[in-house]
């Protein structure tokens, strides 16, 4: 008898749960309201202190941190952008949406799923803080703090079998501090190639997810699995050292680097019009190519020859085959004063199909403008062999890319490498007589130099050098010294030191790239910044 | 037990657990509001609200200023600048050589770059101010300067040519930038950037010669200087205005431009007490008149005379009667570059509508009055202006006169007819609108 009243008590129990759930449902839930609210937001100088002290957690690390700069006035153009933005986005996003629902519902036997509405809210994201490191490498990092507590209203109708069921996303808060790195740096708008972005911190979200009105988030457990569940998913994506990259330009092209080789042979030249009143002229050809920092080369003169066969090869290094030219000049020496100019012509090198060799012959002509009078007269012919070769991804020189340290050629020898040294540039030098800086370069005895810079203190070089080596250089020391020359007459110190440096070369080695900024000695606050790579052949 | 009664209290516990969620949800919600309540009010914080938050320990190197300082964007752009310099002078020699053409004075017949580089120093921005005027739009006003050592040679030719290099550029101004906000991505549809005349921007610049002297061609560097000038006060200075689309949404700037607002007319008299500069006889005086640099008219000659009378009247566009001033400058007539003998300026903002007013202004040596030398006298000038404002069609009917007028002084400058665009138009009766 007990058991049996037991068992019914039990399952009274239950069914009365059941319809005690059910009606209290409806008697509390069902009618909330679904309209999210505009926050009631009161200035701080009316409040107490307690709704005070709790405002303290969330206090801006602009005002905490002296390094975290305010960027308030970013704030208020949010603000104010933040209707149009509200639209904007959310009309993107239903459109993105739209295909993918509709492709998606067949396969779940759902009727329909539609945006019942779709709003951002009137509270916009504010940057609660703004913090920039600056480092030796080309990049930019900007770490902004960014705080989004919106009250939004996203809510998902979907209908099926019949029943309609309403999922509402309301109150989202996102609390982040994302890392922006811009990087490589390059000349050509907007001047950096991609954004890299990642978080140094796990974020912190919360948000209400209402299904048919009961806010699953309110309940104590769940709410935290959630939470700890999203943070996670985030943090296995983009929490740093992982980023998300997105690409703005091309880097090998927006470097500037060079994309390939022209072979130019110089065969020979006929019928060349006479420039020296006794005798024959001394012909030669001058090779450059236009918009190339790179000096122009030469083949040897000819003495008197009007037909002179030169059969001389050269190589130049080609940027941008679409608009650059090759030019050719023939020149007259002369033993005494400027040489005449006997013809030339240009030849676009959009004109040669890559790795196919052609032979043209070009008359010579005074200018390129085809109105000029004096190109009727004849000035005789050059004949050209020309060769574009086109890197190929191997012997593309490597770009390098986030410190990886590229291979040496392979005219090293093994068990040794390549020293590379880049000079950058220098700060704050300065002479007691002139300040034309220069940085010369002594390691085992061999010097190089690099331009001068004039009249600067804070110069620029960008300077190469390599230095081929049967070893690692693990003891040795490379002698970096800024010197200044002046070119006036007269003075009784036309070369002066500004400061040096002495770099051991056993942390390269070991750690393949080193890009730092050294303090000079014998300069009062000088600086120099000096990039080294070690590179070997495995 | 008993069924019912089990019943019973499972009704009441699960009503009790709906009515906690309730509450529970309740209390989140409110919660959240209170959060987000709290973040919006630290986005904007000022110096009250932050005393009452810290107490006592308030940090003492947090301030204030009107232009919000923004020095982790200095430390950006002087990393950047070396970039920027090398993809921006492609860009400034296509977009500036055609304005120097346009601005180019009469006596210089070739004025364009032959050396372009913007230097190692980046600008600096002091401060920056965000504020909304017009529904639908934002103003930003940022205050740049920029003590570069940039490295610009023109090539100038005049008779001679001359490469002028143009070092140590100092400019001090506030640039204004408006955006034009709309509901598509990127939610701004065009940006119109000008400098603000209160406070007047400063472009200092130390001229050179390349290989000669500065004195070969005479008055050059006032030439010079008078171009630049021009072309700041005529181009970027309020109310004028560059005004940019941003591709992809076509929109209606037309309510960004410049439009004439109405027109001035101005009768110029006579001048009185003129300074003899000739050394036999007396000067030849006439005078110029303009508000625009584009739009000059000037009067007939009076020979020999140093108390002229004209009693020409002529019509000036007014684009923004709050700002503008009239220029009168009086010239004397000579074999040569013409002298000039004295200028003065009339500000608009006080003329009433439709209410002639007859002035007597004292004839300056230059208008920038840290220039003036001499506290010579050098007579006046007395006239009469009338400004009319502009209704819908007059306005409408003025643009369309403008753009012909504008389109003629090109035709005729490439016909060799005129110099350049900033000669004055020498129709004594001519009239506009």
């Amino acid at each position: 008898m007990g058991f049996i009243s037991m068992l019914l008590g039990f399952s009274g129990f239950g069914i009365g749960v059941s319809a005690g759930l059910i009606i209290g449902y409806y008697l509390f839930i069902y009618f909330q309201p679904t309209d999210v609210k505009k926050p009631d937001i009161r200035p701080l100088v009316e409040r107490d202190s307690d709704t005070l002290q709790n405002m303290l957690s969330e206090i801006p690390l602009w005002v905490k941190n002296p390094d975290f700069d305010r960027v308030d006035w970013l704030n208020k153009f949010i603000e104010y952008m933040w209707p149009y933005l509200d639209k904007a986005i959310c009309k993107t996003a239903k459109e993105i949406a739209k295909p993918i629902i509709a492709e998606q519902i067949p396969k779940f036997k759902v009727d329909s799923v539609e945006f019942e509405t779709l709003t951002l809210g009137t509270l916009p994201p504010t940057f609660q803080g703004m913090k920039v490191y600056v480092t030796d490498e080309k990049e930019l990092i900007m770490e902004p703090s960014l705080k989004w507590a919106g009250n939004p209203n996203v809510t998902v109708v979907a209908r099926a079998f019949g029943l309609k069921a309403t999922v509402q996303v309301v109150d989202l808060q996102v609390f982040a501090a994302p890392r922006i790195t811009l990087k490589p740096l390059v000349p050509s708008f907007p001047c950096f190639a991609k954004i890299c972005v990642s978080l140094m911190e796990k974020p912190h979200v919360d948000f209400g997810l209402r299904l048919f009105g009961a806010d699953l988030m309110s309940i104590p457990g769940l709410y935290r699995f959630v939470q700890e569940q999203i943070k996670d998913q985030v943090a296995n994506m983009y929490l740093w050292p992982r980023t998300l990259e997105v690409q703005i330009l091309d880097p090998s092209k927006a470097l500037k680097k060079p994309v390939g080789i022209l072979h130019v042979k110089v065969l020979k030249a006929m019928k060349l019009r006479k420039k020296d009143v006794l005798g024959a002229s001394d012909p030669y050809v001058k090779i450059k190519l236009t918009e190339s920092k790179l000096p122009s080369k030469k083949t040897t003169v000819k003495h008197k020859n009007l037909n002179p066969v030169w059969d001389e090869e050269f190589n130049m290094v080609v940027k941008d085959p679409e608009s650059q030219a090759v030019e050719f000049q023939v020149y007259d020496w002369e033993q005494v004063g400027k040489h005449d100019k006997m013809g030339m012509n240009v030849v676009p090198l959009k004109e040669l199909a890559p790795d196919e060799p052609k032979t043209v012959t070009l008359d010579l002509l005074k200018t390129m403008d085809p109105n000029d009078v004096q190109n009727e007269k004849s000035r005789g012919q050059i004949v050209v062999e020309l060769l574009y070769k086109p890197f190929k991804d191997e012997d593309m020189p490597t770009f390098e890319d986030a410190g990886a340290v590229p291979k040496a050629s392979e005219k090293t020898p093994p068990g040794g490498g390549e020293l590379v040294v880049r000079v950058h540039e220098a700060q704050d030098v300065e002479g007691k007589h002139h300040t034309n800086p220069y940085v010369r370069i002594l390691f085992k005895g061999e010097e190089k130099k690099t331009k001068h810079v004039k009249k600067n203190r804070d110069p620029r070089w960008d300077a190469e050098f390599k230095f081929t080596l049967e070893e690692p250089p693990v003891n040795d020391k490379l002698h970096v010294e800024v010197c200044s020359a002046s070119s006036k007459i007269g003075l009784l110190h036309p070369k002066e030191s500004l400061g040096y440096v002495d770099i051991s070369l056993g942390d390269v080695v070991h750690n393949r790239r080193i890009n730092e900024k050294y303090h000079l000695i014998d300069s009062r606050n000088g600086k120099i910044q000096i990039e080294l790579q070690w590179r070997t052949v495995s | 037990m008993g069924f019912v009664s089990g019943m019973f209290m499972g009704a009441l516990f699960g009503i009790s657990i709906m009515a906690g969620w309730r509450y529970m949800m309740r209390n989140r919600s409110r919660n959240r509001a209170a959060k987000a309540a709290d973040i919006k009010l630290l986005g904007s914080l000022d110096r009250e609200d932050l005393k009452k938050l810290c107490g006592d320990n308030y940090p003492e190197w947090i301030s204030f200023p009107v232009y919000e300082q923004v020095k982790w964007l200095n430390k950006q752009l002087s990393k950047l600048w070396p970039y920027v310099a090398e993809a921006a002078t492609i860009i400034i020699r296509e977009s500036v050589e055609p304005i120097l053409e346009e601005y180019r004075p009469s006596g210089i017949s070739s004025l364009k770059f032959s050396r372009l580089s913007l230097g190692n120093v980046a600008p600096k921005i002091e401060g920056i101010r965000i504020q909304s005027q017009k529904q639908g739009q934002i103003t930003m006003d940022m205050d740049f300067r920029w003590g570069g050592d940039p490295d610009i040679v023109l090539g100038i030719e005049a008779g001679v040519s001359l490469p002028i290099q143009l070092k140590d550029l100092q400019v001090f101004t506030i640039i204004r930038v408006i955006f034009q906000l709309c509901e598509e991505i990127p939610c701004i549809s065009a940006v119109v950037v000008a400098l603000l005349s209160e406070p007047k921007p400063r472009f200092d610049y130390t001229l050179k010669a390349v290989g000669g002297s500065l004195t070969a061609i005479p008055g050059l560097s006032d030439m010079i200087e008078d171009t630049v000038n021009s072309i700041i006060t005529d181009m970027l200075q309020w109310p004028h205005r560059i005004v940019v689309p941003l591709g992809g949404v076509p929109v209606d700037t037309s309510d960004l431009e410049l439009k004439p607002q109405g027109k001035l007319m101005l009768t110029i008299v006579k001048a009185t007490h003129l300074k003899n500069m000739e050394m036999m006889g007396k000067s030849d005086p006439y005078a110029v008149a303009f508000i625009r640099p584009l739009e000059k008219f000037k009067t007939k000659v009076v020979e020999n005379n140093l108390n002229p009378v004209w009693d020409q009247t002529f019509h000036l566009t007014v684009e923004d009667k709050e700002t503008q001033y009239a220029v009168v400058e009086v010239f004397d007539e000579d074999i040569g570059s013409d002298q000039r003998l004295g200028i003065a300026k009339l500000p608009l903002v006080d003329l009433q509508p439709d209410i002639e007013i007859e002035i007597n202004l004292r004839l300056m040596p230059s208008l920038d009055m840290l220039k003036i030398k001499d506290k010579k006298d050098r007579g006046n000038i007395i006239v009469k202006a009338k400004y009319h404002h502009y209704t819908k069609e007059e306005q409408d009917a003025a643009l369309a006169e403008e753009k012909k007028m504008l389109e003629n002084k090109e035709k005729m400058r490439n016909d060799g007819v005129i110099n350049s665009t900033m000669d004055a138009i020498d129709d004594p009766t001519h009239v506009s609108g």
